[in-house]
């Protein structure tokens, strides 16, 4: 599998939902097999909170893609058949213009000064990445959690742009619940003494220990009861293996070096930018304006919920198509069982697997 | 599904309709329906196999059990609505049959007839039916409320239920004379096109 892994300078920069503008932006990303003559065969993934453009196969750090169960050489989005690119949204911290980067006007580091982004920012600078990649239709947008609300917004905001459209493990907006859980992972890092209101990385300091919280809360909302249940249950971690001597369960050793690894690579502004976008995203205020903004919708829509899923329930997955087909759009939804909680639409499973491909393919 | 229902059905159906198909399966008839018709179509299924197979025809489908109720369905304007070999199944057929056509003008529904001849010589042999069309033994089967042609047309005459076509199928699912002479005698299969009184 070919991959292309670059950096997109967008000198004319973007005007932002909320009022405010980026002078210029880059965008970071990779690309995986070829565009083909008649460019129908373009694939765009859309990453979650905090994923980024390294979707699939082994980096040069030797990091797997976040999506490599599903795309690659013969799997699920068949990269023998189809281009498939996946960008760093903006406000990211792994390579696109974020608050941990320079902000060209200046040449100082954004930090708090980077503006908030939305859904529909991300969606509005991919669509210039797709200008700039020559494409004019994608054959299928897809994501799971965040990345699904970008691809149910790409078929909305750009109805021609948009053949299929696959919304995984996503909803039409963040519940109350969602919003509380975000809210509880914000504080934890703006209350640690190093985040010095955002301006940690002037100052050569880094909010470690909160970003570290604020994931181990994360993971505990990604997975399902029955899933930790049967990872950890109740068992204790060897003494030789612990991350630190504070740790008794497994399940706490498993928290603490999750958390701790997260701290090392993500960004503090970032995660805060990325849940806050997740939170305000609410793509129709009520029943009739989800219908009304559906009306738009070219694309055919794979709604796809995971049971053991609490975070996202399948359930709000439904409440789309149910207005889709109100509004004639086609548009199926399957919930599958999957076991990893909110993490199923990562991990492959048969069922699952076949589902994407047949609806690519078809 | 039997080549004949299917083009029974398909007759019936308005081109450029709105369709709700109830326990779609692989989706050939909606497949067929959107071919041949040109209708929009989505289908109804639990079964993830038969979901996929949808799927690869192109086939709108949402997972659902239609055992736990149609309700969400309604309001979505359609027009027409089909129940092909499922009412049976069902735990409430009769509250099956009014929600249909509660969230679509018209609505198809076949079912097998429990009435023909052969069905009432295994019941005078003492023992369940077992016939070619319905194949499972009684412990096996999901026909929960098999009833005869004669039981269902007094079911939609008491629920105020308009039979506005029917057509019965022999066992070769062939519109017979003898099938169509006395169909609670020699049908396999009733395929009806009903409407709201």
């Amino acid at each position: 599998m070919k991959v292309e892994t670059k950096i997109i300078n967008f000198e004319e920069g973007i005007k932002l939902e909320n009022g405010s503008k980026l002078n210029s932006f880059e965008l970071i990303v990779e690309m995986y097999a070829e565009l083909n003559e008649d460019k129908s065969n373009a694939i765009l993934l859309c990453h979650a909170f905090s994923g980024n453009h390294h979707a699939a196969g082994k980096n040069s750090e030797g990091l797997i893609g976040w999506w490599d169960q599903l795309v690659g050489p013969g799997k699920a989005i068949n990269t023998d058949k189809y281009f498939v690119v996946c960008c760093n949204n903006l406000g990211g911290c792994s390579g696109s213009s974020g608050p941990a980067s320079k902000n060209p006007s200046t040449g100082e580091i954004y930090g708090s000064s980077f503006p908030q982004v939305s859904v529909i920012d991300w969606v509005n600078s991919q669509k210039m990445l797709t200008d700039r990649l020559g494409i004019s239709r994608w054959h299928f947008v897809a994501g799971g959690s965040l990345g699904g609300m970008q691809a149910l917004q790409w078929s909305v905001s750009y109805p021609d742009y948009v053949s299929k459209a696959g919304v995984f493990a996503a909803a039409a907006k963040s519940s109350t619940q969602n919003i509380a859980l975000n809210e509880v992972a914000r504080e934890a890092i703006r209350k640690d003494p190093n985040f010095l209101n955002g301006e940690y990385i002037s100052k050569g300091v880094k909010p470690k220990d909160g970003i570290k919280t604020a994931r181990m809360l994360g993971h505990i909302t990604y997975l399902s009861e029955e899933n930790m249940n049967q990872r950890f249950g109740r068992k204790f971690q060897d003494a030789d293996s612990k991350i630190s001597g504070e740790v008794d369960f497994e399940v706490e050793n498993y928290l603490q070096y999750k958390g701790e690894k997260f701290s090392e690579s993500f960004d503090a502004n970032s995660y805060i930018i990325m849940t806050k976008a997740m939170d305000n995203y609410d793509f129709a205020k009520d029943d009739d304006a989800l219908r009304k903004s559906l009306k738009n919708i070219k694309a055919s829509l794979l709604i796809i919920g995971f049971y053991s899923d609490w975070l996202y329930p399948p359930e709000r997955g439904k409440d789309i198509q149910i207005a889709a087909i109100k509004e004639n759009i086609n548009s199926s939804y399957v919930v599958l069982e999957g076991e990893q909680g909110h993490d199923s639409f990562l991990f492959k499973t048969k069922k699952y697997e076949n589902t994407i491909r047949k609806f690519i393919e078809s | 599904m039997a080549i004949e229902i299917s083009r029974i059905i398909e007759n019936w159906v308005p081109n450029n309709s709105k369709v709700i198909d109830f326990g779609c399966g692989d989706g050939s008839l909606l497949f067929k329906l959107k071919k041949d018709k040109n209708v929009l179509g989505y289908g109804v299924e639990i079964n993830d196999e038969k979901i996929i197979s949808c799927l690869e025809k192109g086939v709108s489908v949402v997972k659902q059990d239609i055992d736990m109720g149609l309700d969400e369905f309604e309001s979505l304007n359609f027009d027409i609505s089909i129940m092909a070999r499922s009412i049976q199944c069902l735990k409430e057929p009769s509250l099956a049959l009014n929600k249909m056509l509660n969230l679509s003008k018209e609505c198809v529904v076949t079912l097998p007839n429990l009435g023909y001849w052969r069905c009432r010589i295994n019941l005078a042999m003492g023992r369940m039916p077992v016939t070619p069309d319905l194949p499972s033994s009684w412990h096996e089967t999901e026909n929960i409320h098999l009833c005869t042609i004669n039981d269902f047309e007094k079911l939609c005459d008491d629920e105020s239920i308009t039979i506005k076509q029917k057509v019965f199928l022999n066992p070769n699912g062939k519109e017979g004379i003898m099938s169509s002479m006395n169909p609670n005698f020699y049908a396999t299969e009733g395929v009806y096109l009903l409407e709201k009184k």
